[in-house]
């Protein structure tokens, strides 16, 4: 935790305005996570490669954990994970709206592994000195795990992006999941950004969040010559975005650009809506 | 058809599992804890337990992890235990080797029944903890002989 500050044991020694801050990336972080879980899971079968389809297998089962984790955690927050998990209508889903379709081709799939996964892995690993006890003890686990979800997006697109036709079709999938990604960490100065900031609950703000995923990816999506970033030429190891996200539609509370969610098929499995005879405590 | 429904408690009806009659899900469930598997043999001790923490300790040397044929204490699973000797509540503070574990309410449950039958325990509570994140460096080094016998070479 942050060395000489005082820890949060639990949601309610924080301040109001913090605590909703922090239940709704919460809750933003959970249904982002079984989202991406899905999507991971359509490629089980079918993949370019059978070990890719069991790298997507163990990554749908991270991602559902980690779900688990957090829908948990937000009992403590006043809501009730029952409902959170498994009563919830499409439109109140706080996921990435990219997340709403499946990825129609194997590199749609390699952006949400690459861009929008370790979009989610930054904002966990702002949390990872956090004043808040809950999230900081759990956070390490989490990118424990993640680590090789980076390696396998990493690696696919390294060799994708080493043939003209393999760089081509990433560009097309990249391009709006890279622009959802920059956009999804919120404006400079957003409020909920600042607040969890201030309080030391993460140890960046929008800006910041943004500025660590570039130097994440950027290094990845400029080796495979996708042209969407470039390291700042003044020599500052800062890396630089050649496309500026637009704000149309932004709505700060749920961190998505447009109303949705998922469609009826995929949010009766997400939610589990055949299981339901059968859940127990 | 008979349909047998099985309460968990609260009277909530979405804690109600409904099954088909004839279907033992008592059977599936002790089949899926690994009732039957051979777990190797606990450590044998000279002294007695010095309290009853130590003693619920030595207990779970008899409770394996369902994936693996070594007790939860060789796997490393056990972060800590304390016990209340006079009304016998006993605390375990438990991980898991992954986020997306698919035993975590097995493992739970063996830890509470195992203990619990122990005469000086009242009550378990089990903990779930992840910091520190479990690596196979947890591994007891009597754990990774049984692994190695049966087969199975730890990396780490």
């Amino acid at each position: 935790m942050t060395e000489g500050r005082k820890g949060y044991a639990k949601p309610a020694d924080l301040p109001d305005d913090v605590r909703d801050h922090l239940g709704s990336l919460l809750i933003v972080l959970a249904d982002n996570k079984r989202l991406l879980g899905m999507r991971y899971s359509d490629w089980l079968l079918g993949a370019p490669a059978l070990e890719a389809g069991i790298a997507c297998s163990a990554m749908a089962q991270d991602e559902w954990g980690h779900g688990r984790i957090l829908y948990a955690m937000l009992r403590d927050f006043g809501y009730e994970a029952n409902q959170l998990e498994h009563e919830r209508e499409a439109s109140e889903y706080r996921a990435m709206e990219l997340l709403d379709a499946p990825a129609g081709e194997w590199p749609d799939l390699l952006a949400l592994n690459l861009l929008l996964d370790t979009a989610l892995s930054v904002q966990f690993e702002a949390m990872a000195e956090s004043r808040f006890e809950p999230v900081h003890y759990k956070v390490s686990k989490l990118l424990d795990e993640e680590r090789f979800h980076f390696e396998h997006g990493r690696g696919w697109v390294t060799r994708l992006g080493g043939t003209d036709a393999g760089r081509e079709a990433l560009r097309r999938s990249f391009r709006p999941v890279w622009e959802a990604c920059l956009r999804w960490f919120g404006p400079d100065g957003d409020e909920a950004g600042r607040a969890l900031y201030e309080a030391g609950i993460t140890d960046r703000d929008a800006a910041g969040l943004r500025a660590r995923w570039l130097e994440r990816v950027g290094p990845v999506v400029e080796l495979a010559r996708l042209e969407l970033a470039e390291l700042d030429g003044g020599g500052s190891g800062v890396w630089l975005s050649r496309v500026e996200p637009s704000w149309d539609g932004w709505d700060p509370d749920v961190r998505r650009a447009a109303r949705g969610g998922p469609d009826a098929e995929m949010l009766a499995r997400v939610r589990g809506d055949k299981n339901r005879p059968l859940l127990m405590d | 058809m008979t349909l047998v429904q099985l309460e968990r408690g609260r009277g909530d009806p979405r804690r109600t599992a409904t099954l088909e009659e004839g279907m033992n899900f008592a059977a599936v469930l002790a089949d899926s804890r690994g009732e039957g598997q051979v777990l190797p043999s606990p450590p044998e001790w000279t002294e007695p337990p010095a309290d009853l923490a130590e003693k619920c300790r030595r207990a779970l040397y008899e409770v394996s992890d369902p994936e693996f044929l070594i007790s939860l204490v060789d796997l490393g699973l056990i972060y800590g235990i304390s016990a209340h000797e006079r009304s016998g509540e006993v605390a375990v503070r438990l991980t898991f080797t992954a986020t997306a574990c698919p035993c975590t309410d097995f493992i739970k449950w063996d830890i509470r029944e195992r203990l619990l039958e122990l005469p000086e325990v009242s009550e378990v509570k089990v903990e779930e903890v992840w910091d520190p994140p479990w690596t196979t460096s947890r591994i007891s080094d009597r754990g990774r002989e049984i692994l190695q016998d049966a087969g199975i070479a730890i990396i780490g």
